[in-house]
């Protein structure tokens, strides 16, 4: 099968002030495309600086981060925007919509910046996705008028309009009930059976990772290991998890 | 293309959402933008339109589009709104031929008028000099045998009121000054005019007694005011073809080959009118004219002071039977028992709202008639005394031929404080040599048996071998002869004489000239043309500075330029505060708005659309209130077209060249005020823009929404 991510001894360090924070410590990580993976770990595991290396919107100190084929190593900035917007789709824990465009709007906007499809094929994408997402009836509306699973669905609409390869979701169900958290993991799913689209979604919360079709588990910013599901959700939450400096 | 396009409306429909979404700011950087527009449309329409009037007033009236100076003189020539009487110090341009010919070569030259400019105080004589002159040729006459004892003795008569009206005068200021201040020899010669005797011995020795008046009691009447003249020395025929807008208003103008001299109707009535007619002429204008009222007008109001207060200069002009004529007529106009004409006339210019205009009609259908009401009039000699480049006084008697005016700019003080006289009678009052002179110096040498001695030979040639002798006879033979050099040429005065004389025409295209106005084909090129009548005068081997009209016209031209700049930097001070406040609201905008920029660049917005979104946020604003203002600043200039400004003072009616302004608005005017909208507009959004840039995507994960 296609790696659509192969991450390769990444190390990521951030410096604050005079001290040296090493937030990934040689990761190593390679993801098939239609997988619909989960990067668990507690809270300052390294679960989002993993994403937004992935995700091309960081790069690593060291290490090779390769997307749909892309070292992006070597890309430029322009060029990384050009990825993003071409290869993935994102998915943010505080959703992030443009508050002042309405959800068509909102949901349009990717496409608009690609400038490839015309108004006829955009609306007929982003309807099908409304649709699709179930939020037909509020294609109008503001950000600022819907519930948080709502948002959450647009999101995800605008994360796959320009029907990427990869979708990216950083803790996706966090500001969400257990329920809506349920029913958007439901759709993410769905859609990744569906559309075919790989997904990696970070979390903390054991209970996602139900969803998964595999698990990698990090902590203290190395790869603890790669479980099925099965094997996550047996092991239990992440205070379970193994310590990556534990040999 | 088409993915630009919708690209470009999402940036468009982002920045108006954001706009909307910060609605008090974006009020308060668009009240900035809205009144700066609107002073820059106002602003530039009205400074263009009165720089357009100005122009036709100075190019019209006296400057011509350019003037053409010797470069080597020490100042720089203002035609107007220089304080200076005599002008400024111009070094002569010696052969005008010469000038003109090469002045005529530049082909955007159209005509060449030489001119001179300079002024001088002329005594005008007062209203007892007026009387005891008549008186004096009166007896003269008598004395030659004439039967003219009527006449002398309504003169005497007259003589007698003037010298009545100054003792009560002289009593007035005795009642407010010490003995001390009032000077005891006035007081001596008016106890001796009053007294019965001095009338009754008179004809013992009229002109011993008309000498003592002359020397002792005209002094004492202050009416005497010189007359502040400047004036131009031209070719009065060329002024007249090139400055179009003059016309004659009194008499005619100065015929070809004459010397003569023509007031500016401005200054004629300014200065030349009986006061109390003029300050009743300006209430009647303001009044009529200009909608003022004497009631809320304190301008006005001490006019009417003045003319009830002042009326020793029309007392002092009534004989007896004048003076009971007024009396009467101003009795009954009056509905008044007061019997003194003095008390009655303060009386009748007393004047208010409601009975300026029956009392304007009234003084002069009744009561003008029986007045001099201009000390000079159009046919009268006038004796211009003035100092010579050199510093000496010369004199020259001039006839008055006439008036002028320049059309839409009667009422001008700028305009009208010119006055014009001939060329040639110009050179000579400047110093400058004409052939009649030259002759006449030559016979009054050959009369006097005058021999020219070098420098060096003076000495012995003035006082033979013995310097250090005095010489008392040659003094006396030098007067005796000067003398009879003098009895020679009169029998009139030779000068008198001279205003008489006819010069050859041929003078004034030739000869001595101070500067030169010159008029162009096409008023567009004359930078162009100035440089190349500087060039037509190297040729030629003259040093020529060429300045147009703005330049020229001194103070004055500059007031266009100043208001220009005082309107600019105002200009620059709103809209530099224009571009702090969007600047800083655009950066507060940026800030508030970090996790969404971020969201745009990891869903892959590249930076140059953010860019795009900061700036059509910023030109957005700038545009819609630019546009607002600008349509509104069009607005106030139409309605100012419609209703004109009216030109509260002379000066701004020179300036508007006619009592009221219609500015006129031109496509220029709202351009200017769009572009400098935009630019501001435009580089307020590049801070903001760089914070928005340096946003990393990163931010998109970190922020809550």
């Amino acid at each position: 099968m296609t790696h659509i991510v192969s991450v390769q001894q990444v190390f990521k360090n951030y410096t604050l002030g005079t001290f040296v924070v090493p937030a990934l410590r040689g990761v190593s990580l390679d993801v098939e495309e239609g997988e619909f993976l989960s990067i668990a770990g507690p809270s300052g595991s390294g679960k989002t600086t993993l994403l937004n290396l992935i995700g091309c919107v960081d790069t690593p100190t060291s290490g090779v981060v390769r997307i749909a084929g892309n070292a992006t190593e070597t890309m430029s900035e322009r060029q990384l925007t050009r990825l993003r917007l071409h290869t993935i789709g994102f998915i943010f824990q505080s959703f992030n919509l443009v508050s002042v465009l309405s959800v068509f709007q909102n949901i349009e906007l990717p496409l608009l910046l690609q400038r490839s499809a015309g108004a006829k094929e955009r609306r007929s994408r982003v309807e099908a996705l409304l649709d699709r997402v179930g939020i037909r009836e509020y294609a109008s509306h503001r950000p600022s008028e819907l519930s948080g699973g709502q948002r959450q669905r647009v999101a995800i609409a605008r994360a796959l309009v320009t029907r990427p390869q990869l979708v990216l979701a950083d803790e996706p169900t966090a500001n969400l009930d257990s329920v809506t958290g349920t029913n958007i993991l439901d759709l993410m799913k769905e859609l990744n059976r569906t559309e075919k689209t790989t997904f990696i979604f970070s979390t903390h919360d054991a209970r996602v990772w139900s969803y998964a079709s595999s698990v990698v588990r990090l902590a203290d910013g190395q790869l603890v290991d790669r479980v099925s599901a099965e094997e996550a959700v047996r092991v239990g939450g992440v205070g379970n998890l193994p310590s990556a400096r534990t040999p | 293309m088409r993915g630009y396009v919708d690209t470009l409306k999402v940036i468009i429909l982002i920045a108006f959402r954001n706009l909307f979404a910060s609605r008090l700011k974006t009020l308060i950087v668009g009240g900035i933008i809205l009144f700066g527009s609107m002073l820059v449309v106002v602003g530039t329409a009205l400074v263009d339109s009165v720089d357009a009037s100005m122009s036709r007033s100075i190019i019209g009236s006296v400057a011509g589009h350019i003037q053409v100076y010797n470069a080597k003189s020490a100042d720089e020539l203002a035609v107007m709104g220089s304080f200076q009487m005599e002008g400024a110090d111009l070094e002569q341009i010696d052969d005008f031929k010469s000038m003109r010919a090469a002045l005529l070569t530049v082909p955007n030259v159209k005509a060449v008028v030489p001119m001179g400019l300079s002024g001088a105080m002329v005594p005008a004589g007062n209203s007892v000099d007026v009387v005891l002159e008549k008186l004096r040729d009166l007896i003269r006459r008598q004395q030659a045998g004439e039967d003219v004892k009527p006449g002398i003795e309504s003169q005497k008569d007259h003589v007698r009121q003037i010298v009545s009206v100054l003792a009560a005068d002289m009593a007035n200021v005795g009642k407010v000054l010490t003995d001390k201040a009032v000077a005891p020899e006035e007081v001596a010669a008016i106890r001796r005019a009053t007294a019965p005797n001095f009338w009754s011995e008179f004809d013992q020795d009229p002109l011993g007694s008309l000498e003592f008046l002359e020397n002792r009691i005209a002094p004492l009447a202050s009416d005497a005011d010189m007359l502040f003249l400047r004036y131009v020395g031209t070719d009065l025929a060329a002024f007249a073809q090139s400055f179009d807008r003059m016309k004659i208003v009194d008499g005619t103008t100065v015929p070809p080959g004459k010397r003569g001299f023509l007031f500016s109707k401005f200054t004629y009535e300014e200065q030349v009118k009986l006061k109390t007619a003029h300050r009743l002429d300006v209430i009647h204008d303001a009044i009529l004219k200009r909608g003022k009222k004497i009631a809320t007008d304190p301008d006005l109001q001490r006019f009417v002071k003045q003319n009830s207060t002042e009326v020793k200069e029309i007392m002092l002009q009534l004989d007896g039977q004048q003076t009971a004529m007024f009396r009467t007529k101003l009795q009954k106009e009056l509905g008044s028992q007061e019997n003194e004409v003095s008390k009655l006339l303060a009386e009748f210019f007393r004047i208010d709202d409601g009975t300026l205009m029956h009392r304007y009609k009234f003084f002069y259908d009744e009561l003008a008639p029986s007045l001099t009401l201009y000390r000079v009039r159009v046919g009268d000699t006038l004796t211009i005394k003035a100092f010579t480049r050199s510093g000496y006084v010369q004199s020259v008697n001039l006839r008055v031929y006439g008036t002028f005016a320049f059309e839409g700019l009667e009422d001008s003080h700028l305009a009208g404080n010119l006055n014009l006289m001939d060329l040639v009678s110009f050179r000579e009052l400047y110093g400058f040599s004409t052939p009649e002179r030259d002759r006449e110096i030559q016979a009054i040498k050959a009369a006097a048996g005058l021999k020219e001695i070098d420098r060096d030979n003076a000495e012995a040639e003035l006082f033979g071998a013995k310097p250090s002798e005095p010489e008392t006879a040659a003094p006396a033979v030098a007067s005796d002869t000067a003398d009879a050099v003098l009895r020679g040429l009169s029998g009139k005065n030779k000068r008198e004489r001279r205003q008489d004389q006819t010069y050859d025409p041929a003078q004034l295209g030739q000869g001595v000239i101070l500067n030169a106005a010159v008029i162009v084909k096409d008023a567009r090129r004359l930078p162009q043309t100035m440089r190349d009548i500087e060039a037509a005068g190297t040729k030629v081997g003259m040093t020529l500075k060429a300045i147009d009209w703005q330049k020229a016209s001194g103070l004055v031209g500059q007031f266009v330029t100043m208001i220009r700049y005082v309107l600019y930097v105002s200009v620059l001070i709103i809209f530099a505060v224009a571009l702090v406040v969007i600047n800083n609201a655009l950066v507060m905008t940026t800030l508030e708005r970090i996790a969404e920029i971020g969201t745009l660049r990891a869903v892959g917005a590249q930076r140059r659309f953010l860019l795009g979104m900061l700036l059509v946020e910023a030109l957005a604003v700038g545009g819609l209130f630019g546009g607002i203002g600008s349509a509104l600043g069009a607005g106030i200039v139409a309605v100012l077209r419609m209703v004109g400004i009216p030109a509260f003072n002379d000066i701004f009616y020179f300036f508007f060249s006619g009592p009221r302004l219609h500015p006129g608005l031109s496509i220029v005017n709202v351009a200017i005020a769009l572009a400098i909208v935009l630019v501001v507009s435009g580089a307020s959004s590049i801070y903001p823009a760089l914070i928005a840039m340096r946003v990393s995507p990163r931010q998109a994960m970190q922020s809550d929404e």
